[in-house]
């Protein structure tokens, strides 16, 4: 079977929807950072299947940058994650409830 | 070489960011929190006074690396405005109580102030996206900032979740616009798109892409995290947030469609709709004024208030993106600026009163007239320009918005419908505004008596208050003075 720009684009697709997913419906907040990572991670993919069918190597090059940018946000995140504990002692969004109108 | 010279606002500031942190952590340890406040904030204003010096300064055109850094007078202003921002944040903080972590503090706002810049003069989505991180990983950090405060670390915590959430909309939306085109520079993506039609990839790009800035820019339905962090955030960390971050966002949002995506505008006319990204923005536009402006009179607390009047000046300002054309431009800007100002400055005040009676909520303002005359005026000056009263600058940005957003060519008055809403909306507005004001000057006789004592003003916190009512004033009475350059700058870049 000859794969495709198609092919990666679907799988792309589908990691992004699976990470959304992931995102909207996971209570705990390090399982919906797993998500975000995972929406990121089908914009690489994409970016990296167009790179090769569009002979231009711009789109490689802005993956790399990406996946520096993603270690950084974990990076905050998971530091905001532990401040919030610190105080809080959770990891759960239900408890997230001290902000409402 | 030319590298460092065109980007020399931007290194100096991280130089000075870098300074900041190291004279606060080598220098002035165990000293007291004010102090260092003190001396970091004047190494920073200088620092900032310096870089709008350059900016202004400077009648420079280039376009380094294929878009990557373009420098040009509009760029150039829209920098000044964003440093001059920075100043009066770091001016208000000054009397801040919420960290020790002075130089830490210092340094994140002026290290998101380079990513803003960055961002100002990106035109390529490698930069954009890289600078749009640079800003926002800051943010977030500033939003935590308050340890002691138990809902600071709730406030962030949801700001870094939609914030991701956002950038990886945008990113996929990027990754599409790349692969459609073959190009990462904005300029050749539309030579790319043009001719193609709408075809669904093209669809699912301006689908995404919006939906990621329209959560940077807290557009309805994607705002839930902005009421949240601002009142959760250190005031002056929301007031940044509220500010530079939009002015940034806005202008970078303005290009992306604009340039990026010309040729695949559509149409948000009455009755006419055509696929493309102005009836997206159109919808996201119409549903932010008018919850934007209905759910912030339900409010009590002023900081989320505000929260939910910057939603809805966020949907008149996509009005103005959606104008397409140069006197849009330049009307987003003036708009952008002129709300960044007042919108700085009553946080300020927020701060002031949030320090002396230890909330926010609109009771704690019953009286202030009488508290804080100078306090109060000044509040009444950035209230009312936000609710646009004439003779103050918020008048003539929505006199320019929505005056392009009428005049847009080819739209033959298309967008009139929207322009009506906008006008509706800004008058409910008012009663909002008006209620504040209300409290602060029309005080009931039961709390007149425990609302007797003066409230003490931190020095810096008022100079900058005032400085910024002045600023509110004078665009009001003379709006050639920002639209000049606006302009000016805009027929160049052009």
């Amino acid at each position: 079977m000859n794969v495709g720009l198609e092919h990666y684009l679907v799988v792309s697709a589908v990691l992004f929807a699976l990470g959304l997913l992931g995102v909207v419906t996971r209570r705990n907040i390090l399982v919906i950072y797993m998500s975000l990572e995972l929406m990121l991670n089908a914009a690489n993919l994409a970016l990296v299947a167009f790179s090769r069918f569009n002979n231009n190597l711009d789109g490689q090059v802005m993956v790399f940058f990406i996946i520096t940018v993603a270690a950084a946000e974990v990076a905050v995140g998971l530091a905001l994650i532990v401040a919030l504990y610190r105080r809080r002692q959770t990891t759960h969004v239900e408890d997230l409830n001290l902000l409402k109108h | 070489m030319e590298v460092l010279k065109l980007a020399a606002p931007e290194t100096v500031l991280v130089v000075i960011a870098l300074a900041v942190l190291a004279v606060d952590l080598l220098a002035l340890r165990g000293q007291p929190v004010s102090m260092r406040f003190g001396i970091g904030a004047a190494v920073a204003g200088l620092g900032c006074a310096a870089t709008m010096l350059m900016l202004l300064g400077r009648h420079a055109h280039a376009n380094l690396f294929d878009g990557m850094l373009v420098v040009d007078p509009l760029t150039n202003v829209v920098k000044a405005a964003i440093v001059l921002l920075t100043l009066f944040t770091v001016l208000i903080s000054t009397a801040g109580k919420f960290t020790e972590h002075v130089g830490e503090y210092l340094a994140l706002i002026l290290l998101a102030t380079v990513g803003m810049m960055f961002l100002v003069s990106a035109e390529d989505l490698l930069m954009i996206f890289i600078s749009l991180e640079l800003l926002s990983l800051s943010l977030y950090v500033l939003t935590a900032f308050n340890k002691r405060n138990i809902k600071s670390a709730e406030a962030a915590l949801k700001y870094f979740l939609f914030g991701g959430m956002a950038a990886a909309f945008t990113l996929f939306g990027l990754s599409l616009l790349y692969g459609m085109s073959g190009s990462t520079n904005l300029h050749r993506i539309a030579e790319g798109l043009a001719g193609k039609g709408m075809d669904p990839l093209l669809i699912v790009a301006v689908v995404t892409t919006l939906i990621g800035f329209g959560f940077k820019v807290a557009a309805v339905p994607f705002h839930l995290w902005a009421p949240d962090a601002y009142e959760g955030a250190p005031t002056p960390s929301a007031a940044f947030i509220a500010t530079g971050s939009k002015v940034a966002s806005f202008f970078i949002l303005a290009k992306i469609m604009m340039i990026g995506f010309a040729g695949a505008e559509g149409s948000a006319a009455w009755r006419t709709f055509i696929s493309g990204w102005m009836p997206a923005m159109a919808l996201l536009a119409a549903l932010s004024m008018v919850l934007g402006n209905l759910t912030a009179i339900a409010q009590t607390s002023l900081k989320r208030l505000l929260a939910y009047s910057a939603i809805a000046h966020g949907g008149y300002m996509l009005l103005a993106v959606m104008a397409n054309n140069e006197a849009g431009m330049a009307g987003l800007l003036y708009y952008v600026i002129t709300y960044g100002l007042a919108t700085l400055g009553a946080f300020g005040v927020v701060q002031v009163v949030e320090d002396a009676t230890g909330n926010d909520s609109i009771i704690s303002f019953t009286g202030l007239s009488r508290r804080a005359p100078a306090l109060s005026l000044c509040l009444l000056v950035f209230l009312l320009s936000l609710g646009g009263i004439p003779p103050l600058a918020g008048f003539f940005g929505k006199f320019f918005v929505f005056s392009a957003a009428v005049g847009a060519d080819g739209n033959h008055l298309g967008l009139l419908w929207l322009v009506i809403l906008a006008i509706a909306m800004s008058a409910v507005s008012f009663y909002y505004y008006l209620r504040v004001l209300k409290a602060a000057y029309v005080a009931d006789g039961a709390d007149v008596t425990q609302a007797t004592n003066m409230m003490a003003v931190p020095v810096a916190t008022l100079a900058a208050l005032v400085l910024l009512a002045f600023l509110v004033v004078i665009l009001g009475c003379a709006p050639a003075l920002l639209m000049g350059l606006l302009q000016a700058g805009d027929q160049v870049g052009h």
